[in-house]
């Protein structure tokens, strides 16, 4: 048998650049497409959860076991522990909490912002897409409302999806203002370029390294202001007064064995993603603390969750060489016109078709024995960025640095040679439910980002993401900010987990995993 | 984690003083992972921009110590590897808001960074970049004022602070970086094609209609 290497050079001598390939053959229908090859309508991968308010719906198993699960903390470990008053407590430190801190600090509210890792730590600095907002004169907020509708599969909730593109040209303002810089032309117009399955170029970028130009000006404005930090601390459990409540969280420390309680008016979630879960044991391209968090503590105090059997899979992950598979490579190389190619060189797919869709159509192709092996579990298709290097001679490193920077690190130029593409595990598209004002069912509980579901339905297009994170974090420390003058800070404690640990036993659940996860074990973390 | 053909080949490395035997195909995180030590703080994005794992290396035979990433850098034979702690946080605070007018910013900044005047040349920063940037030529625009151009240099930067653990002048570089890459964003982005967009919402031109339920458009795959 040969090796792995000689599977992969094999492969690659019987790829041939072509600046003149025809389009994909007939193509499957939609629906055919994605029930037959998409990880999300693997019913086998599903169970309906058991206990909490969403008992019944569809989850992933995966999600589902640690949504049900049991609690890292007891009564006893509290006792001693110090408490923290303050107005407003954001967790997380990505882009969504760092917005969410900055605007309800802005409004003189005492903010907190407790972080797993180090503030900026998040999937947010990777994002490479861009940010959509309609600005250009053949586009309309209208446009944008339709597109990212229809992509979600008409899944999304109409009122948040509204806003999300009503808020995106001030979304952009604002971020200017923070000091994040976008690509402008010689006349210093913002410049735009089109997302998959949307109907006009909308995405604003700041090169391939949008997400890292817009967390440094957040980070440093966050280090800027009066918002007290709590870096490698993550919560492990929400508080709650009588009524059910949020009032605070129990925040753990990675450095000093303990924990701390923080009372709070208003508590916003900005947890992010999942992709450490690893679903259907998919690589991810997200970062180490992106282990659904959020959802778990929100669950176990009651809150609403949606769309918790949706997940999106980036059609452009790498998958070779073995050691970066997962990592990300970016949409918009195939927004300027890069092509996939199964092993016999021909496309399979409108590349520019929605994100679910593309990723099945490569899964399919991988399946049915049309895609490059590179081992005996693995395979994926090229993406045929020497073709488009030769049609625009300079793109690639004028772009996409860090695309190019990928392709020296995993030693494959990318000019001359296509990258190995397949699925990997990128955004949760659902969450937990919220208004536009980012409210959870809880009282005093917020959500913004990642972590909040309703505007993407069933799938995301790019670029809403970023757009998502700062219309709805904004619109989260603003609202969350104004409790402060409502009331007094209520009692705290963590009875709401008697009725969720009383749930769990009467429905038969084993109590052995306690979340959430915070790490995933690869990590050694316990 | 990432799935990983079997190891076929073994190196031992030392990493904080403690010497492994590791897979050659693994980063330097890997390597830790797959030999069952704990590490968390140091890691973060795993995709060589978030700035949290940064390393001091030290590979065999050669007395250079190079300054890099651990999601990056795979183990060899021989390495030596430190994760070093972070230095200090600045203590300088300023707002964008603050600065009056364009005219002021040069005024701020002297006020704020006044040590990149001190810049002895020595190249440290330069040297220690894990993403390449001429650091040093940036500090030297700075203190002339071209900020524009010194932002443009550090696009690239993550924020690893590897340039102030290696100026003698306690400059730090990334901060001075990122100063610039913000004042020209907040004092010369007015983009016309956004201005024209937000004065038409303003002004409400601009609305978006919610379809109707009965005017919804055939479920695809209708789930919870």
């Amino acid at each position: 048998m040969m090796s792995n290497e000689n599977l992969y050079a094999t492969a690659l001598r019987r790829y041939q650049p072509n600046t003149n390939r025809s389009a994909p053959g007939d193509e499957m229908a939609p629906n055919e497409l994605l029930n037959n090859f998409h990880p999300d309508y693997d019913q086998n991968a599903m169970v309906a959860l058991q206990t909490g308010s969403n008992q019944g719906d569809l989850c992933h198993r995966q999600l589902a076991a640690w949504l049900q699960s049991d609690t890292r903390i007891k009564e006893a470990d509290l006792i001693n522990a110090p408490v923290i008053e303050t107005d407003v407590l954001v967790i997380g430190g990505g882009g969504a909490g760092c917005a969410a801190a900055l605007t309800a600090s802005a409004t003189n509210a005492q903010v907190c912002l407790a972080t797993k890792l180090r503030l900026g730590d998040s999937n947010t600095i990777m994002a490479e897409g861009g940010i959509q907002a309609a600005i250009e004169k053949n586009d309309t907020p209208q446009m944008h409302f339709d597109d990212t509708y229809k992509a979600g599969h008409y899944q999304g909730k109409t009122a948040l999806i509204k806003q999300l593109v009503l808020d995106g040209p001030d979304v952009i303002r604002w971020l200017i203002q923070q000091g994040m810089q976008f690509d402008t032309n010689a006349s210093g117009d913002l410049l735009t370029r089109r997302a998959g399955g949307t109907s006009a170029d909308r995405v604003l970028y700041c090169r391939d390294y949008t997400g890292l130009e817009m967390m440094r000006a957040l980070r440093e404005a966050t280090l800027n202001s009066t918002v007290a930090r709590h870096d490698y601390s993550p919560v492990v459990e929400l508080l709650s007064n009588k009524q059910g409540h949020c009032t605070g969280a129990v925040l753990a420390s990675l450095e000093k064995d303990n924990y701390t309680l923080v009372k709070a008016h208003a508590v916003i979630l900005a947890t992010g993603g999942i992709g450490r879960m690893h679903l259907n044991a998919f690589p991810t391209s997200n970062h180490l603390g992106a282990t659904g968090d959020g959802l778990v503590l929100a669950y176990r105090l009651g809150a609403k969750l949606q769309n918790l059997n949706s997940f999106q899979y980036h059609p452009t992950g790498l998958a070779w060489p073995h050691n970066l598979s997962g990592t990300l490579i970016t949409e918009a190389v195939r927004s300027a016109g890069a092509q996939l190619l199964n092993a016999q060189g021909e496309r399979f797919i409108d590349e520019l078709k929605p994100r679910d869709l593309v990723a099945a159509a490569i899964i399919r192709e991988c399946i049915e024995g049309r895609g490059i092996r590179v081992s005996e579990h693995s395979a994926g298709v090229w993406l045929d960025t020497p073709t488009l290097e030769r049609q625009t001679p300079g793109i690639l490193n004028q772009r996409f640095p860090k695309l190019v920077a990928l392709g020296k690190r995993s030693q494959i130029d990318p000019h001359h040679t296509p990258l190995l593409i397949y699925p990997t595990l990128h955004y949760q598209n659902g969450g937990v439910s919220i208004n536009k004002n980012g409210e959870t069912t809880i009282p005093g509980l917020y959500c913004a980002g990642e972590t909040s579901g309703g505007i993407h339905g069933k799938n995301r297009i790019m670029g809403n993401a970023l757009l998502e994170i700062i219309s709805f974090g904004r619109r989260a420390g603003l609202h969350a900010a104004q409790r402060r003058v409502k009331q007094k800070h209520q009692k705290i404690s963590i009875s709401h987990l008697i009725k969720f640990r009383n749930d769990l036993t009467k429905a038969s659940l084993p109590m052995a995993l306690k979340g959430p996860m915070l790490f995933p074990d690869y990590t050694g973390f316990k | 984690m990432n799935d990983i053909d079997k190891i076929q080949e073994y190196v031992a490395v030392t990493i904080n003083g403690q010497q492994i035997s590791a897979g050659a195909t693994l980063s330097v995180i890997e390597a830790l992972w797959h030999t069952g030590n704990t590490r968390i703080k140091g890691v973060g994005c795993l995709e060589g921009v978030c700035g949290s794992c940064r390393i001091l290396v030290r590979r065999a035979n050669r007395s250079k110590v190079t300054m890099e990433l651990a999601c990056q850098t795979y183990v060899e034979k021989g390495m030596h590897v430190i994760f070093p702690p972070f230095p200090p946080s600045a203590l300088r605070s300023y707002q964008l808001t603050d600065i009056k007018n364009s005219q002021e910013i040069e005024l701020q900044f002297q006020h704020l960074f006044p040590e990149v005047n001190q810049c002895r040349s020595c190249g440290g920063c330069t040297e220690s970049c894990p993403k390449g940037i001429n650091v040093e030529q940036g500090m030297h625009l700075a203190a002339k004022g071209q900020f524009r151009e010194t932002g443009e240099l550090f696009i690239e930067c993550i924020m690893c602070d590897l340039c102030q653990t290696a100026c003698p002048e306690f400059i730090d570089p990334q901060y001075v970086g990122l100063f610039s890459r913000r004042v020209t964003a907040f004092f010369h982005l007015q983009p016309a094609n956004l201005m024209h967009r937000l004065e038409q919402l303003q002004q409400g031109h601009l609305t978006v209609v919610e379809p109707t339920s009965t005017a919804l458009p055939e479920q695809n795959n209708g789930s919870t």
